[in-house]
Parts: C-alpha cells; structure tokens; sequence
C-alpha cells in the first residue's frame, strides 16, 4: 500500500519536474515572464516536496521493517541500530539517487531564493533537467523491453522475477532482512555520503550557470554569482573526501586514507575539475576577458560527476574496484544520462562557439591571467590522468583485450609531478595576482621565499634520509607552495584581511603535499628482530620452502605471546595484555590490548578489534572482519590491526571439528567459552579461578597480573583457636589495562578440630575490580602457593599458548594531511564569504541602479 | 600570443600521448595460469579464477602466508601463496582475481581482488539470483 503511493509519488514528482521543465523554458525563453517563472517556481518547490515525502516513505518503511519490500529487506534487519536504519536509507543504490535528487532540490530553492532575475529562470531550467534525469533513475516501470529506473519500493517479487519461491509465494514477508554490511557500522557512514551527495548536487550549479551563460549569451555577468557556490561545491567536495579518507583509515582495514580506488577517485575527480573552474573563473570574470576556459570547465564539473556515477554505479568497474555497486539493470540509462548531459553542454558549448568573447591575445607570460590559466589547466589535467586510470575497463580496451586496472604507481607517478607543479604555481600565481612583475622583479620578490623553502627542504632531505632526486623536488615544491603563500599572506593582512582566503587555500594543499609523501612513502612495518633478519634473508634469496623453492615474499606482521614483551622497534616495545569480548558492541566482537612502551618509560595502549561478520557467516564458517587502531600523533602515526589470534583460530577449528546447526550469533557469543560455568549481568564468569606458583612468580588472569613475593608470618591474635600453623603471603596485583596496583596479604591457617585438619583461609575482596582472592593452599617444602580467585574469567589455562598476530605501521606525519586539508577547508570558507559579499554588494549597486 | 599557443598545443599533446602511452604499457590483460607461465619474470599478472574449496586453504603462522588452490577460468588449477593474513570476505568471493607472479608451478600473489556483490553496498550478499538481469 505505502509502496503503491511511493511509486505513485515518484511517478508523479517526475511527471511535474518535466512540467517545471517546460515551464521554465517558456518563461526564460524571450522576455523574461516573471508570471510564468513563479509557477515554474512553484512545480519546481512541489516537486521538491514530493521528493522530501518519497523519502519520508521510504524512511517509514525502513524503521517499520516492512520486509516485503526489496529495499527495506536488502539494507536493514531487525536488530539494527536506529542511527544505521536511518543511513539505510541511503546506502543502498536507488536511495543514494533519492537523497541526491532531495539534495538537489533544496539547491534549487535556494537558488530560487538567492538569484537575481537575469538568471534565476534559465539557471533553474537546467537545474531542473538534472532533477528530471536523475528521477527517471528511480521511476521503476517498464516499456515493453526497456526498463526505466529502478524503484526504492519494490517488493521482492518484482524485484526476484526469477526466484521460484517467490514465484509460488508472491506476497512472502521474509521475518527478517539482510541487514547492513558489518563494514558499514560505522559512525562515519552517518555523515560522509549525506555530505558527498551534497557536493554532487551542488557541483549542479555551476553547470547551470555556465549553460544559462551559454543560452542567453551573457557569458560575463554568470561568473560573480556562480563563484560562492563553486567554491561552495568544492568545499563541500573536499569535506566528504576528507571524511571518507578519514573513515576509511581509522575503521575500515584498507591500509590507509587512500588508495586510488575508483570510487575513491570518483570524488576526487569532480573536485579538481571544479577547483580547475574555479580558477578558470577568477582569471576569466572581468569585462573583456575570455571566457571559453571558465564555461568549458564548468560544464565539465558536472560531466565529471555524471561520468564517476556511471562508472561507480554501472557494473563496470566490478573487477578493478573493491566496492562499486552492482548493476540494477541502469546500466543503459546511465549511459543515456552521461551521454545527454554531455551532448547538451559540449553541444551547447560549440554551437556558441563563435559568438564567445575571444582572446585578445595580449596576455604576458608572468601576467596573472596567464599564470593562473597554466594553473587551472594542471589541475584539470590531474582530472584526466585520474580519470584516464579509473576508465581502464573502458578505454584500456583499445591497448589489450581484458584490461586490468593500473596500479598504483601509475597515479602516483602522473600525479607527483602535476602536483609540483601546482604547488609552485600557487606561489607564482598569487604574487602575480596582486601586484605586477616582470622577470626580473619577481625572482627578486621570490628571493626570500626561495631561500627559506631550500633551507627548510635541504634540513628535511637530511634528517629524513631522502634519497630519492623526484622526493627532494617535490618536498621543495611543497615548502615553496608554504612559504611563498605565508609571505603573501603577511603582505596582504596589513591592508585587505579579507583577501587571503585564497593564500589559505594553497598554505592547506602544500601542507597536504609533504604529508601525503611523508606518511605514505616513509611508511614503516613495525616488525620484531626476528622478523626483520628473516625479511632481509628473503631479500637475499637465502629463505627456501620445504618443497626446494625459494621464498619471495617478505612478512610484515608480527606474533606476540601474551605477556611476553616484544621489542618491535628502535625503542619501542609491545605486549599483549589481554583480550576482552565485547558482546555489546557486535556479538562475538573481541577487543585486545596490546600495550606499548618506549625505551624512556612512557607507555599506552592500542585497542584492535576483530569481529564476525554475521550477515555474511554461517554457523559453520566465520567470515572474520577486523577495525584497525590509530594511535595519532603529532610526528606520526601508528597503525594497527589483528591479523590472527588464537582465539580467532580455536573457534575456527572449534567450528570445523564440530558443525552444528544453530544461530550463527548464538554460536559467536559463546565459542571459546567453558560452557559449564555461568554468567552473571555483567557477562563475567562467576566461577572460581585457581592456580599455582612460586615465591617470586607472576600469573597473568583476566588482565590481572599476580605476583607473590614474600610469606609473613601470621601473629597470634588474627588466627582462630586451635590454629596449628598461620601464614600469609605477600601478593602483588596490578591491573594490566591502567597499571594500578595494590598489595594484599591473604591468610592461610590450618586449624585442628576434633582431630582433624581443617584449613581456614578468609577471602579477600578487592572491591573496586570485583573480585576475591583465596590463599587456599600451600606447599611449604617447595615454597609453591594456591591462589583462589573469584570474579575473574579463567583465561589462565590458555595463556602459556595465546597470541596475537598484529600487523603495525608508523605512517610519518599524517597529522600533515589532516592539518592541511583543515587549512583548505578555512580557505574555502573565507573566499566563500568574500565572494558572497562582492556579489551581494552587486546586486545591491544594480538594484539602487534601477530605482534612480 | 601565437608562439604561446604551438608551445601550448606541442605541449598538451606531448603529455596526452606519453599518459596514453604510459596507460598502455601500466595496464596489462587478465590472463588464465597458462598465459601466466609464458611471463614468468614479470610480478603484475592478474588471473581471474575460482577458488577451489576441495582443496586445503588456510594461513599458516609457521610460513606466515595464506595459501589457497585457484582454478583459473579454463579449469587449471594452481597454488597460490599469499604473504599475508587471509582477506577479509575471502570466502563470500564469487570471483578473485590475483596480481603477483607464477613462478615454479605456483603463484606468487602481491594482492588478492575479491569480486564481492560490493563492500559498500550490502545488495545481494546472500541472495545470489539478483535484480532483473541484464540481457
């Protein structure tokens, strides 16, 4: 029924965006109608309301767990959290396409609200195209052979044509859905797409602008209000990829903040198009200037998005890609989208290609014009190379049949020097910009932030053992971009405070440029003596398998035994301390401690979780997931996860020697555990934990270190009558997570009673850690004692054989990258502010124009 | 302005045709194990293939690799070691695809791609008939 009116809703919203369409193509199409324009307006808003209520509906039936519904089944389950139901909604294909549809429409009032005439109706119009596409992702209805979208509420027959059950049972409620990949349960899912598709809608703008441009041939006054929302865009853009980096190191096990993953590029590649156009614009806005560079740049801000979302979204990229979505059968559909949207602008673009303002052909070499031009162009050009890497699947046909992707290296190589180039640009580019040079003035200019930037440089080539000649080139480049922009920024604060946004901006992208080399090519394997010798005897050649072959491959993990410290390092040393359940979290999901000390003393401690992925286990075979740790620190960082543990391979076999059919979940949360005992509220074991040993020793229970170092003779007056014999001994306990201690004497007697032995030993409470200790036997000729603990888990009996194998690295400086991108972000935002009051005090000057 | 512009154009289709040329000679074609010991010397191979289930898989703390049996897409099958733990969603793949070097009858592998239904997107990670299927 609700499914019904969500189709109905979509159907319709897509019917009227076509009428706004239209009608904003009559109104904007001669004289402005201003009439007709308002209805425009209000299609425009009802559809938008529309949109906002398909996805109240879809958001209705998410948290009513309607399972009937193929969206609903395939993204949530009942024992989801109510924050991961509502990143339901967008984390699957078709309510992605809503929530960026939603997006859109809420930029469209704004620009409703905040255009001035000229524009407003032919900005809208194409607004309103992208609207009308990007709803027929979602209409969900077939013609003859041709699907067109596909609809959030399907139900599963009409999503599963095929399936036999659902053939013969076609109104079949499934009890439960599948629910929403481990890896997604993050926080972060929260926030980075809403905040991606943002940026996807906004990139919307600038496209309109340049095509409103186009149209109506006013190809000078479009750049001034267009320039806050593209810098807007970028803003935004860069904030979601930052959050996804962000994400992607410090939860998800892929090794760090970046890995040129084809969806990773397709945010990317947006953002340096439009900052590419908004360079294009600041060098373009003024009266007889040329403008083809500003508009092409701006069309191709949203070609790129289009062409990333057919990418991402086809099915293509499913080989070369970790995580692209599935095809939903729009694989056609995205084409046509690609291929209108870029037919109308480039079509558009060469149709007015005569009548754009020319060049006039005057622009020096050190001119700002002509510098910042080289600029934008380098940027764009990093577009393409990025772009060019992640379309192997398709333009790498024409070198060889089934085209792999390229590796790594071929990003990093096109990028590294672009990248130079870039950062010495900026330096250039802004000197030039507010003041005229010639060659001569400006290396004289240059001078002192030439000589800071070497010193700085040739400090770093030293003390950071820089061998390679490209490194020292680049990290030049990257203090230059620094120093350069700072002594703009001083020159420019006395006089124009407002104007150093753009200065900012560069500061921020240099500094991203050292950390991103320092944190990825001087990234480290924490590794033990042993490990290190055997990876340089790999390296020789000199490490050969049983079979005769000689070992190839070096390892870059490391085995700790519980307890027993392990030097991983110069001065740096870790331990296993212990490992917890944390049964609240994810069921089964286990948290160790590992604890580091440097030589100097300072110690702390990193918690790397391993967890069953349940909705891809089965009761018989544990899909095993890990969340790395991050210890971040201001000179660089230490990365770490669980690769293996003895708990992890107990269960492991325990699953394979002995399958049972039961629920996964209840299987995960009791593997490894003495089923014979108990458990109270807290999930602690209440049985009795005993074991044994000498003056002098330690035992490790729980994360409780106990060490017995002395026995104290008891006196008279604390032993019972009739007491043959009372001692107690000296126990030393430290909790291993803090580090806090205490000392306690438990007392063990031995009492005669009617001819017979009795021992009396009073348990001790240690009330701040919940639990007993026993002095409940002694040896007196070996000196060897029996310790009585309750309220702890037994964890003693395994401990001689547990371990953990953890694989770490020392990632150099990623604070750099963070910190820069935060000075990006503040740049943007300022010029952001700038930019909108200039156009402001525009329309304030053209309106007081009109009324005199 | 015209010197500016030869310089310009020399300039932009020297960079696009050394990328392409580049691009062409980064990206290498998926290939099946026979194919692969024709290249011995070179360590980007990508084979796609299966894993075999039958057969004993598992990492081992001794060796410190993960070693699977991969049939690649004509039915030969092959060891493949891997110098790391075992990935994650290994075992959900309905297709790997190996980058490394065959070397001596077995297979060498740098990284292990999983063509999972996806990552990010929990569609069709149990149902494995999905959606209206293209063509």
């Amino acid at each position: 029924m609700i499914g019904q009116i969500g189709k109905i809703l979509i159907i319709s919203a897509f019917v009227i965006s076509l009428a706004a369409l239209f009608t904003y193509y009559k109104a904007a199409k001669n004289q402005l109608n201003l009439k007709l324009e308002k209805n425009a307006h209000r299609l425009f808003a009802l559809m938008g309301l529309m949109v906002v209520a398909v996805s109240g509906l879809l958001i209705y039936l998410i948290f009513t767990h309607q399972f009937q519904y193929y969206y609903v089944y395939d993204h949530t389950s009942l024992n989801l959290q109510k924050r991961y139901l509502m990143a339901a909604f967008y984390s699957g294909q078709t309510g992605s396409f809503l929530l960026w549809i939603m997006w859109t429409a809420l930029i469209g009032w704004a620009l409703i609200k905040w255009t001035d005439d000229e524009f407003r109706a032919p900005v809208m119009l194409f607004v309103t195209l992208i609207e009308v596409f990007l709803l027929s992702m979602l209409l969900g209805f077939s013609i003859g052979p041709v699907h067109i979208g596909a609809s959030p509420f399907r139900t599963l027959s009409e999503a599963m044509p095929n399936a036999p059950f659902l053939k013969a049972h076609p109104d079949f409620v499934p009890a439960d859905g599948n629910g929403l990949n481990d890896l997604l349960k993050s926080p972060w899912i929260l926030i980075h797409p809403p905040i991606l598709f943002f940026g996807f809608a906004m990139m919307t703008v600038p496209f309109s602008y340049a095509m409103a441009a186009l149209w109506k041939r006013k190809y000078t006054e479009w750049i001034k209000p267009v320039l806050p929302w593209t810098i807007g865009a970028n803003l935004c853009l860069i904030t979601a990829i930052f959050l996804g980096g962000y994400w992607a190191y410090v939860t998800l096990s892929f090794g760090g903040y970046w890995a040129w993953d084809p969806v990773e590029n397709a945010s990317f590649v947006p953002w340096l198009v439009g900052v590419a156009a908004l360079h294009a614009m600041l060098v373009q806005r003024g009266k007889d200037k040329p403008k083809k560079t500003s508009i092409l740049f701006s069309l191709f801000t949203f070609i790129a998005v289009a062409y990333e979302s057919f990418l991402t979204r086809s099915g293509v990229l499913g080989d070369s890609s970790v995580h692209s979505f599935v095809d939903l059968g729009l694989y056609d559909q995205l084409v046509f989208f690609l291929l209108a949207v870029t037919l109308v602008a480039l079509g558009m673009f060469f149709y007015r290609w005569k009548d754009l303002p020319k060049s006039d052909g005057t622009s020096r070499l050190l001119s700002r014009d002509f510098v910042v031009f080289t600029g934008a162009m380098v940027i764009f050009l990093s577009g393409l190379v990025i772009i060019l890497g992640t379309s192997s699947p398709v333009i790498g046909k024409l070198f060889v049949s089934h085209p792999t992707p390229p590796p790594k290296s071929f990003y990093n190589n096109w990028t590294m020097p672009l990248a130079i180039a870039i950062a010495i640009l900026s330096v250039i580019g802004q000197y030039v910009w507010w003041k005229k040079y010639d060659a001569e003035s400006l290396s004289e200019a240059l001078l002192g932030p030439l000589v800071i930037s070497s010193i700085l440089a040739i400090a770093t080539i030293i003390l950071g053992n820089i061998h390679d000649i490209a490194y020292m080139i680049y990290v030049f480049a990257g203090y230059f971009g620094v120093v350069g922009n700072a002594f703009i920024i001083i020159r420019l604060y006395k006089k124009q405070p407002k104007l150093i946004g753009g200065a900012i901006t560069h500061i921020g992208f240099a500094v991203m440029l050292i950390g991103i080399l320092a944190s990825s090519a001087y990234q480290t394997n924490l590794l033990d003596p042993e490990t290190r010798a055997y990876n340089n005897a790999v390296k020789h050649g000199k490490v050969v398998n049983k079979d005769g072959t000689t070992v190839m491959k070096q390892v870059n993990f490391f085995q700790l035994d519980k307890g027993q410290p392990k030097k991983i390092d110069k001065n740096l040393t870790a331990t296993f301390v212990n490992m917890k359940m944390d049964n609240a979290a994810r069921p089964g999901q286990q948290k160790y401690t590992i604890k580091f000390q440097y030589k100097n003393g300072k110690t702390f401690l990193m918690h790397p979780v391993v967890y069953p992925m349940l909705t891809t286990s089965t009761a018989n075979k544990i899909n095993w997931s890990v969340s790395p740790q991050v210890k971040a620190g201001l000179f660089h960082d230490i990365y770490l996860y669980v690769g293996g543990s003895s708990y992890v391979q107990n269960i492991n076999d325990e699953l394979k020697n002995n399958p049972k059919v039961e629920n996964v979940t209840e299987r995960v949360k009791n593997a490894g555990q003495n089923e014979s005992s108990t458990q109270d509220n807290n999930g602690k074991k209440s049985d009795i934990v005993s074991f044994k040993f000498h003056r002098g020793q330690s035992k490790t229970i729980d994360g409780y270190t106990f060490t017995f170092t002395k026995f104290k003779k008891a006196s008279d007056s604390e032993l019972p009558d009739s007491s043959v014999i009372g001692v107690h001994a000296l126990i030393n306990i430290k909790e291993d997570s803090t580090g806090a201690t205490k000392s306690i004497s438990p007392l063990f007697a031995v009492v005669q009673k009617k001819g017979k032995k009795l021992s009396y030993s009073p348990p001790v409470a240690l009330n701040d850690w919940n639990f007993a200790v026993q002095f409940s036997n002694v040896k007196p000729m070996s000196d060897e004692i029996q310790l009585s603990v309750s309220g702890l888990k037994n964890t003693a009996q395994n401990d001689q054989d547990a371990w953990v194998v953890v694989v770490a690295e020392r990632k150099p400086f990623v604070s750099l990258v963070w910190a820069g991108i935060f000075i990006l972000m503040i740049g943007f935002s300022i010029s952001i502010l700038r930019r909108w009051a200039d156009d402001k005090r525009r329309t304030e000057r053209m309106k007081a124009a009109k009324s005199s | 302005m015209k010197p500016k512009v030869i310089v310009g154009v020399i300039f932009i289709a020297g960079f696009t045709s050394l990328l392409f040329y580049n691009f062409g000679n980064s990206i290498s074609t998926y290939m099946d194990f026979a194919q692969a010991s024709t290249q011995s010397n070179s360590s980007n191979v990508h084979v796609v293939g299966d894993w075999d289930n039958s057969k004993p898989s598992g990492f081992s703390y001794k060796t410190k690799t993960f070693t699977f049996y991969m049939k690649d897409l004509k039915g030969n099958e092959k060891k493949v070691v891997y110098p790391k733990p075992e990935p994650n969603n290994f075992d959900q793949a309905k297709r790997l695809v190996v980058v490394g070097q065959l070397k001596d009858n077995t297979f060498y592998a740098d990284e292990i791609l999983m063509k999972c239904p996806s990552k990010y997107n929990a569609d069709g990670s149990n149902l494995k008939s999905r959606g209206p299927k293209k063509n």
